[in-house]
């Protein structure tokens, strides 16, 4: 009897040895990616020679350090004092003067939510101001949509919902809101595929 | 100085227009005399039965009657007795995976000049190495993706598939709301606007295991796992069985039925030798996660291509990476994660 049980404890144990993947000694991935990463340091690549011309701004966002392309370059009729020197009711009212932004319709949230003075400051046009009145550059337009969008506001700090640009080797720069997402017009729009794959409904059919 | 040892007779047509490179100071070395299981030991070291010798013969007369003929004829120029040192040589190369640095930079020199000496144009083909402390990972974020079909696009561009046959790395799956990853009613050869209501999609492609089914089942190690995780085929290594189109449970491998054709203006010039260089017919291919891109720092052309932003890519050794954040802080998943392949390509959802 005892001699039975002794050999159902050493089959036991060898089991428990014996467990491990065959081809390495980790159990998953994840243990693998973990354990050889521990004394991480660096990688003699960079991404630095494609993001050479682009014009960038560091930024830290929930505890992440990195870049996100300069905005303010990229406005065309930037800086808007140019031609916003008086009060808006008096450019408003104003017939001499040729309407602007004309194209511009706002699709964001509800009415009730949102105007353009909700983002856009009255007596400043130069800058955007957040819901408490703090004035807010337009180089870091993603402290406004946070307000709100606070989910995505975090997946795209950490790099969920944000796009590369350059490549993925430090140092990280990231697309900003507005560089995918209209202010305006947020949504995506719905749209033809870039291709029919033919061949394959053919083969499939 | 030692004149050059190599593993197979050289044909020498009496052009010399492989100088070999002068050791030059301390490096070097030699050592790469003794290695003996490239090149030629490859070929012929085997148990051969009758029938395989007389393929092997056949294939190698061919080649040889080949050269010999372009040698003897007093009409045939220069070029064609380089085309045909060139083919000699390539077809008696070793293993890549076995190949020393210099054999490498070597065949790699003869595709080029063998594609100018064709197309009259230059390639790059580059035979970079994996880099220290990289791991490549990809996560595809499923709440994003739209079904544009943008990536197939750009990697069919960047990786010389074949038009003809409409060759894709990638496959967008319409997935039905409410039905959870059914692929067998899911569709990819859909073409309508997208998002189409009540659909959600989902894209696959060469999940780069970390235990790769397809790298067990090739009887001659014509695919294998590079060090920083990437899956590899050598194209002139492999011999078309299929093993691994078969062995995969993604559907990530696809084979050349046919000589892939693409126009010369369309071919990206800018290649690897195991990622987009031109395949033959009769030979396996897939996703390589761009390996002439990432390798160099940047991101595969589908990550680029990518409207939505649901493409991540990065280093998974890399604690402070975006691919890490998605992994620590998004409820990811994998396909098939039972079969124990460990595939480095997660899913998540916003």
């Amino acid at each position: 009897m005892k001699n039975k049980l002794n050999i159902i404890w050493i089959c036991l144990l060898i089991f428990m040895v014996s467990c491990k993947h065959k081809e390495n000694e980790y159990h998953s991935i994840i243990d693998k990616i973990e354990d050889l990463s521990k004394d991480y340091k660096s990688v003699s690549l960079s991404s630095e020679t494609y993001i050479e011309t682009l014009n960038k701004v560091e930024v830290i966002e929930n505890w992440q350090r990195f870049y996100i392309p300069e905005r303010k370059s990229q406005i065309k009729s930037y800086e808007c004092n140019e031609c916003h020197s008086k009060p808006l009711s008096e450019l408003q009212n104003e017939k001499s003067i040729k309407k602007s932004h004309w194209d511009i319709s706002l699709k964001h949230a509800n009415q009730e939510t949102m105007n353009c003075v909700t983002c856009h400051s009255e007596n400043n046009m130069d800058k955007l101001h957040s819901i408490t009145n703090k004035p807010i550059d337009f180089n870091l337009s993603h402290k406004l949509c946070s307000q709100c969008h606070q989910k995505q506001y975090k997946d795209w700090a950490g790099g969920a919902h944000s796009k590369q640009i350059g490549g993925w080797a430090p140092p990280r720069v990231s697309q900003t809101c507005v560089g995918c997402h209209d202010p305006h017009k947020p949504h995506f729009n719905k749209r033809w595929p870039a291709r029919y794959n033919s061949q394959m409904a053919d083969e499939r059919n | 100085m030692k004149k050059e040892i190599k593993k197979w007779f050289s044909l020498n047509l009496g052009i010399n227009n492989q100088d070999h490179k002068e050791c030059s100071g301390s490096g070097c070395s030699h050592n790469s005399v003794e290695k003996t299981e490239d090149g030629i030991s490859q070929v012929f070291d085997v148990n051969m039965n009758r029938r395989q010798a007389f393929k092997k013969l056949t294939a190698g007369l061919a080649i040889g009657a080949g050269a010999v003929s372009t040698s003897c004829s007093l009409f045939s120029g220069d070029k064609s007795k380089e085309k045909s040192e060139i083919e000699w040589e390539e077809y008696f190369k070793g293993n890549y995976k076995l190949m020393t640095e210099e054999e490498k930079s070597k065949t790699v020199d003869r595709l080029i000049r063998s594609y100018e000496l064709r197309n009259g144009t230059k390639i790059n083909i580059s035979s970079q190495d994996a880099e220290e402390n990289v791991l490549f990972g990809y996560a595809f974020n499923i709440s994003k993706c739209q079904g544009y079909m943008d990536c197939i696009n750009a990697c069919v561009e960047e990786n010389n598939q074949d038009r003809a046959s409409q060759m894709q790395y990638i496959r967008i799956h319409e997935m039905n709301d409410g039905k959870g990853l059914n692929f067998g009613e899911a569709d990819d050869t859909y073409y309508h606007e997208v998002p189409a209501a009540g659909h959600f999609y989902l894209g696959t492609q060469c999940m780069h295991c970390d235990n790769p089914p397809c790298v067990e089942v090739c009887p001659v190690q014509a695919t294998w796992k590079e060090k920083d995780g990437i899956v590899v085929i050598d194209y002139d290594w492999c011999i078309g069985c299929r093993y691994c189109m078969a062995a995969c449970p993604y559907d990530g491998r696809r084979f050349n039925w046919s000589t892939p054709k693409i126009s010369e203006q369309e071919v990206n010039k800018d290649q690897h030798y195991l990622g987009n260089r031109l395949r033959k017919k009769g030979v396996m291919e897939k996703c390589t996660f761009c390996i002439q891109r990432s390798r160099s720092g940047k991101n595969p052309a589908c990550v680029e291509a990518c409207p939505t932003g649901a493409r991540i890519f990065g280093n998974l050794l890399d604690p402070k990476s975006e691919i890490r954040w998605v992994l620590e802080n998004k409820k990811v998943f994998r396909l098939k994660e039972d079969l124990g392949t460990e595939p480095k390509f997660w899913y998540f959802m916003d």
